[in-house]
């Protein structure tokens, strides 16, 4: 049964990397050049984005170097990631609810990073008795706490919403209750494990011991019940998100990044130049309305430079 | 009936699914008088899908036999396997997928709708209450999802919630106020754009506004006004002679003069409906001392572009004419007139749908007319505007091309009492004729645009307005967008709001002609002044 929970756990990070994998692939794969479907403001037209402004307000644009600042997309992304800032500002009631779910996954995220790389630092040298680890093992125990409690009230709180809230009952399917209870249940799980561990360093004991097997290859029991069915749990999620619509998570970098914000112009862009006269000459439509005269043969170009009007 | 209404309800209710009253309506400061829906007549009950609500846009015919309702359905189906094939649908698919992917159905969107807020919350107008359905139907029925009722919710498919979606696809006025405000970045109003496509492209269902008589009757005649060559330039000639007798200064509008280095593109529905609109542009550019021309060349004098409402085929077809007309003239670039739409389609979206070779470069007039302003070259005397101006955004323009300065710079420097309406630039709302519904009156389309959706600019100008309301003060509209301007228009119209408030709208160019030191004073024209 041992090894199986370890196996498990190969399956679960595999998966989760290959499913993820998969979702980039497919979106890059969909068209190699979308139409631009950007919608203001866009944080790297800098200053401008104060008020929505874009390049598009200078005479002749096309002539003059356009001053992209990503560093103003990437403050965007991170502010919309980790204060969930559209739903504070469009849904504030969703956001006292939503946002401590996050937070607590955030931390719990973040937790499981800093310890991955003291396991890897320890394998390169790092004295695990030693006054660093000492305190990363205070940090991991607090957040650990800390993120269980604001998941399982997060989830909790949301579930509620979805329960009561009559905006939102027709929108909600046995789907939505089964992501958020799962979540709940990790949290649960996580914080008894936490509560009740027979190891002296905390959880943080429980979780070093457990990454170091997975990195070792080491199939040894983890003593501690809570701690093994809240990994299951967790494993679960990590392949049921990229199947469902927490897949974005994976995603919204692009539908922030390549849509909403993806305003380059062509005239600036040689690769894009050359995949629009790729794909207008080479794709074949087969819409079946008269005026389309989408009958497999003609190509983009072809239905674009008629008139579509039968003679 | 809001409260109970279920999604499923799209495919089982028999008859008109909702109505909404005049009592569930939310007041305005101006007073708005309501339109009372016109009853279907008995043949259209019979005949005709008119069962979403009061309105009806599509005139889809009912199927009379079960193998004429299978066929609707499996039309329907292949439509939709179309969206999700690259070859078809390369333009938008990246978006789709991850709108139908991603939504966590927190309906966030619902706020950030003014139809929404103005049918008094009604659930049918929920951005995602249309993309929800065609999500369960996809998800069930294309992709054919392993538990997919479990996990996304039930939807029966029959010519019932086909005809609904279709209706619902034109309940939307393709704002994207709802995507703005998305936490994932999920698009509403796009997919309800790629639900109008797939009416149009695979079972030729569209509104004969848009379609027949719009970009069909542009491809063949040149523009979607009906007006050939010939008359676009007998009828700017006429502009020409009666403005320059009423500005007092000469007007001569050029066409086709090769090697210009600007082909104005104006809204043709402009030449017919707003005269001084083209006047104006014409005795600004020339005072500017610019190099300009017009294009006689069917569909090169006509930046109306409907497709970009409904049809991908239709928008590539008119853009690249457009383009097409611009080269043959040589021109540096195309500065497009007061049309929000034509803005968006051919500098937006055309930009990666016609080859770069065939494109010229293309600038908003508000861009050219703000550097015309502020370098000096027109002789202005700002008191003449020496009234209340508030300032119209049109989505296209500045939600969607980020284009929202230049305009503003123009107001503050000619207009003194110039102020903004109340969430104004990239937080605007629609002028409700957004999407083509400001060109459609049948079916209750009329009554549904002073009902419902242009309310909230309504209320949006007595805001603006709200300290000098009334018949004392003449107070101006700056609407830069032709089919804004029609919208806008209408309600006014209907409410008798001209004589009530002392209204007059009208573009930016008749603002900055109503100034010019050279043109005989009163330019703008208010209600008794008429």
């Amino acid at each position: 049964m041992t090894t199986l929970f370890y196996l498990l756990g190969y399956l679960a990070v595999v998966g989760f990397i290959a499913l993820a994998c998969k979702k980039l692939k497919g979106y890059l794969e969909d068209s190699p050049l979308h139409v631009r479907w950007e919608l203001y403001p866009v944080p790297h037209e800098g200053k401008k984005s104060s008020y929505g402004g874009s390049f598009m307000e200078e005479t002749e644009w096309w002539n003059k170097k356009r001053h992209i600042e990503h560093w103003y997309d990437i403050m965007g992304i991170i502010r919309e990631v980790l204060l969930l800032e559209a739903t504070f500002k469009h849904n504030n009631k969703l956001w006292f609810r939503t946002y401590p779910f996050h937070f607590g996954l955030y931390m719990l995220m973040g937790g499981t990073i800093i310890m991955v790389i003291c396991v890897l630092l320890e394998f390169c040298g790092l004295n695990p008795q030693g006054g660093f680890m000492m305190f990363v093992r205070n940090v991991i125990n607090v957040v650990v706490l800390g993120g269980a409690f604001a998941i399982v009230g997060g989830g909790i709180a949301l579930i509620e919403r979805r329960k009561n809230d009559p905006n939102l009952k027709a929108y909600t399917t046995p789907e939505h209750f089964l992501n958020l209870g799962a979540f709940v249940l990790f949290g649960l799980l996580t914080l008894c494990a936490w509560a009740f561990n027979p190891c002296g360093d905390g959880y943080y004991g429980l979780a070093h011991e457990f990454i170091r097997n997975m990195f070792t290859f080491t199939f040894a029991p983890i003593h501690s019940t809570f701690f093994v069915l809240s990994m299951l749990v967790g494993f679960f999620l990590m392949i049921w998100i990229p199947l469902t619509n927490m897949q974005h998570l994976i995603l919204k970098y692009f539908m922030y990044h390549d849509i909403r914000w993806g305003d380059a112009p062509t005239s600036e862009n040689e690769a894009n130049q050359k995949k629009i006269n790729d794909m207008i000459g080479s794709y074949r439509p087969t819409w079946a309305a008269d005026h389309i005269e989408g009958d497999g043969t003609k190509t983009w170009a072809d239905v674009a430079t008629s008139d579509g009007i039968k003679k | 009936m809001s409260d109970t209404l279920k999604l499923n309800d799209v495919a089982t209710v028999e008859g008109q699914l909702v109505s909404i009253k005049e009592e569930d309506l939310p007041k305005t400061r101006l007073d708005l008088e309501f339109m009372p829906w016109k009853p279907f007549t008995d043949e259209q009950k019979k005949n005709t899908a008119c069962i979403l609500d009061d309105v009806c846009m599509l005139n889809i015919p009912k199927p009379q036999t079960p193998e004429e309702e299978e066929e609707l359905v499996n039309k329907f189906l292949n439509g939709m396997r179309k969206l999700f094939d690259k070859e078809n649908n390369f333009t938008c698919l990246p978006m789709l997928k991850t709108s139908m992917e991603n939504c966590v159905q927190c309906n966030s969107c619902s706020e950030a709708c003014h139809l929404y807020e103005m049918s008094g919350n009604n659930d049918m107008y929920r951005p995602n209450f249309r993309s929800e359905i065609f999500r369960r139907i996809y998800k069930k029925y294309v992709k054919k999802e392993p538990f997919a009722k479990w996990r996304y919710g039930d939807i029966d498919l029959n010519w019932k919630t086909i005809a609904r979606l279709g209706e619902l696809a034109y309940r939307c006025n393709l704002c994207r106020r709802c995507a703005q405000v998305c936490p994932i970045g999920v698009d509403n109003g796009l997919i309800a754009r790629e639900i109008r496509k797939l009416f149009s492209q695979e079972l030729g269902i569209n509104p004969p506004e848009l379609h027949t008589k719009g970009t069909v009757n542009q491809m063949k005649v040149g523009s979607s006004t009906g007006m050939n060559p010939q008359v676009v330039q007998d009828n700017v000639s006429f502009i020409d002679e009666d403005y320059s007798e009423i500005t007092g200064v000469g007007i001569e509008t050029p066409f086709d003069k090769q090697g210009a280095d600007i082909m104005l593109l104006h809204n043709a529905g402009e030449i017919i409906a707003w005269p001084e609109n083209i006047a104006s542009f014409s005795l600004i550019f020339n005072e500017a001392g610019l190099s300009w021309t017009l294009s006689s060349k069917a569909v090169g004098y006509d930046g109306v572009n409907y497709g970009v409402f409904y049809d991908d085929a239709q928008l590539a077809r008119i853009a690249f004419q457009h383009m097409k007309a611009a080269k043959e003239l040589g021109v540096k670039k195309i500065v497009i007139g007061e049309c929000g739409h034509a803005h968006k389609a051919i500098t937006v979206i055309a930009d990666r749908v016609i080859p770069y070779e065939y494109q010229v470069p293309r600038e908003s007039c508000y861009v050219t007319l703000r550097d015309i302003v502020m370098s000096g070259r027109l002789k202005l005397d700002p008191s003449r505007n020496d009234f209340p101006v508030t300032l119209h955004d049109p989505c296209n323009a500045v939600r969607l091309m980020g284009i929202v300065q230049p305009q503003r710079d123009i107001l503050h420097k000619i207009a003194p009492k110039f102020r903004e309406m109340p969430c104004h630039g990239v937080d605007n709302y629609c002028c409700g004729g957004g999407s083509g519904f400001a060109i459609m009156t049948r079916n209750n389309i009329d009554e549904w645009r002073n009902n419902l959706s242009g309310r909230k600019k309504m209320w949006q100008i007595g805001e603006a307005f709200k300290d000098c309301l009334g018949p004392e003060t003449k107070k101006y509209i700056c609407a830069p967008c032709s089919n804004c301007k029609g919208q806008i228009r209408e309600l006014l119209e209907h409410s008798d709001l001209y004589e009530k408030n002392s209204f007059a709208y009208g573009g930016l160019v008749e603002l900055i002609v109503n100034c010019m030191e050279n043109v005989n004073p009163g330019f703008i024209k208010w209600g008794e002044d008429e």
